[in-house]
């Protein structure tokens, strides 16, 4: 089932001759259960794309559908209630609140998100699928770097989005831990049904990916 | 008010410094009220316990009381009721074997008016002879006691206390009660005077006869030497107080909000709604404040206690509530100037970061 495509999309920054074009022209779609990479060099427009597919940005131009829904031409409110209902970040700096505790981190959710969350059976089989579920009462300072990134993959999931957004979700890992984090993202993709999308400059995941797209000055080609 | 409260809990010093700062300030804002009104009230207490509401003076006095001097002629036409009363005033210099010596006003009354009858004795009785007055509780804490012998101005003739009175001052200075012939005798004015002035209970009392002026009590009050300016004086510094509450919970908001720009942008990445961070924003401040006030409040109520019966603070209803309201504005209007930022922020600047 597709959850999420992209037809024709255009992103420009600036006016007339300082018109920069960060996305051109891209077509692209992700399905539930898949894992999709999105590599290619620093200023490539990969950011811009995940600000566009994660309804952080509107397009200049093409449509962005979820589930079939159109959301280029969604309000801030509306972009809002999306994200919170539909979309879950990893981002580069973990995305968690520095004065909650993981709990806590679920605990906000519920203050703004009343129902449709993971319940505490399904809350406690992804921690522990994590390797994270005796630290749930520490804060994010209190956690080691590939912790953290647990953490904020269980609270992208906590809200039952229908995709997975992360950025760039190795960039200070070794090997290994490369490995079980490409792992973890495959494995999450298959069991919980999502479509997760990873923003990345590195080759090691792709032996993870359904499919891979290169994006390159803001076009974006599908390899695989 | 989660988030609030979380971020409260989870950077205590932080936060402790910001309620330090609000709680100097409300304690500082409290004393200087209760100061404030403490000396307003020993500049009219006992004009306040007449119940006057008008005052007749001579028009040349400066409607200053102690100035001015009614004769025969100004008081013949004087329709006094029972809401009347004559009272002369003239400052005193109490010595006494023994005590120290304390500048005072003597009133002079008459026992069948209403100023005499309305004496409020705290301890001993209301002077019925010549020789007898009766002094405000001050007199009390600088060690003078029941049947003491007091001279006044220096003279020769001895008057004794026989009893305390409460809100006895004037002008701040406490009041000697004696009656209208001892006032005579200490004023040593022309010989046809009678009194001082007329008080009366009623406000559409009004005797402008020859040289008689009528002033309502507000006006007389306002008149009284360095009440206006005193009064001026606290109110700038409570006001300046309240300002600069206003600006340092200002202050150290938008510097708290700039420094959670990105948490800021992260959580509405995660589409945490901007009214829930305002929302908190708002409430942290609101929090802050209330602990702040609170624990101002305590120390005022603790200063109190310490403080000797000689500082003229007082305590009132009035005071403590709108000292509270007007530091929750301040905290509320502080916290409401950081909200542009928040609304403002950008979720996109999450990404990349």
């Amino acid at each position: 089932m597709t959850v999420i495509e992209l037809k024709n999309v255009q992103k420009n920054y600036g006016k007339g001759e300082a018109t920069v074009e960060a996305l051109k022209n891209i077509n692209f779609q992700a399905n539930a259960g898949e894992v999709v990479l999105i590599m290619g060099p620093s200023g490539a427009g990969k950011s811009t794309f995940l600000t566009v597919v994660g309804s952080l940005q509107k397009p200049t131009a093409g449509k962005v559908l979820i589930k079939g829904k159109d959301i280029s031409e969604l309000s801030v409110k509306e972009s809002n209630k999306l994200r919170l209902n539909q979309i879950g970040f990893v981002l580069q700096s973990y995305n968690l609140v520095p004065f909650l505790t993981i709990k806590e981190q679920f605990d906000l959710v519920n203050q703004v998100k009343k129902s449709g969350n993971i319940d505490k059976a399904t809350l406690a089989k992804l921690l522990g699928q994590l390797g994270i579920s005796g630290l749930v009462n520490k804060y994010p300072n209190e956690l080691s770097g590939g912790q953290q990134q647990r953490a904020a993959i269980a609270r992208a999931l906590y809200a039952n989005p229908e995709m997975l957004l992360a950025d760039e979700p190795t960039a200070s890992l070794d090997s290994k831990n490369v490995d079980e984090v490409g792992q973890l993202f495959k494995n999450l993709a298959k069991n919980y049904h999502k479509a997760v999308i990873l923003v990345t400059h590195d080759p090691r995941l792709e032996k993870y990916a359904d499919h891979i797209y290169e994006m390159m000055d803001g076009q974006m080609t599908k390899e695989s | 008010m989660f988030l609030a409260i979380k971020e409260i809990k989870r950077e205590k010093m932080r936060y402790g410094l910001i309620i330090l700062m609000i709680f100097l300030i409300s304690y500082l804002i409290f004393v200087l009220s209760s100061l404030a009104v403490g000396l307003a009230s020993e500049n009219t207490q006992a004009i306040v316990s007449w119940q006057a509401k008008q005052v007749v003076l001579n028009k040349n006095a400066n409607v200053s009381m102690s100035q001015s001097v009614l004769n025969k002629a100004d008081l013949k036409n004087a329709k006094m009721t029972n809401n009347e009363a004559l009272l002369g005033q003239t400052p005193v210099v109490v010595k006494s074997k023994g005590r120290t010596q304390v500048s005072a006003q003597f009133i002079g009354i008459k026992k069948d008016q209403f100023i005499y009858q309305g004496l409020e004795i705290i301890i001993g009785r209301k002077a019925n002879k010549s020789d007898e007055v009766v002094v405000d509780q001050a007199f009390k804490d600088k060690g003078y006691q029941l049947n003491d012998k007091l001279e006044l101005n220096g003279s020769k003739k001895k008057y004794r206390i026989v009893g305390f009175a409460r809100n006895a001052k004037i002008n701040i200075a406490p009041i000697v009660y004696g009656t209208l012939p001892m006032w005579k005798t200490l004023r040593q004015g022309i010989p046809t005077m009678q009194a001082s002035a007329i008080i009366s209970r009623r406000s559409n009392y009004y005797n402008d006869h020859g040289n008689n002026k009528t002033y309502p009590i507000k006006q007389f009050i306002t008149k009284l030497p360095g009440y206006t300016a005193q009064n001026m004086t606290f109110q700038l510094m409570i006001g300046f107080l309240f300002i600069i509450s206003l600006i340092i919970i200002a202050v150290f908001l938008y510097i708290l909000t700039m420094q959670k720009m990105h948490n800021f942008a992260v959580m509405r990445a995660q589409g945490i709604p901007s009214g829930t961070l305002v929302r908190a924003t708002i409430s942290q401040s609101i929090i802050l404040v209330i602990t702040g006030v609170f624990l101002g409040f305590l120390a005022m109520l603790l200063t109190a206690k310490l403080l000797p019966a000689a500082v003229p603070m007082s305590f009132t209803p009035t005071i403590m509530l709108s000292g509270i309201i007007g530091m929750l504005l301040m905290g509320v209007i502080g916290s409401l100037i950081p909200v542009r930022s928040i609304l403002k922020v950008d979720p996109a600047k999450a990404i990349g970061e």
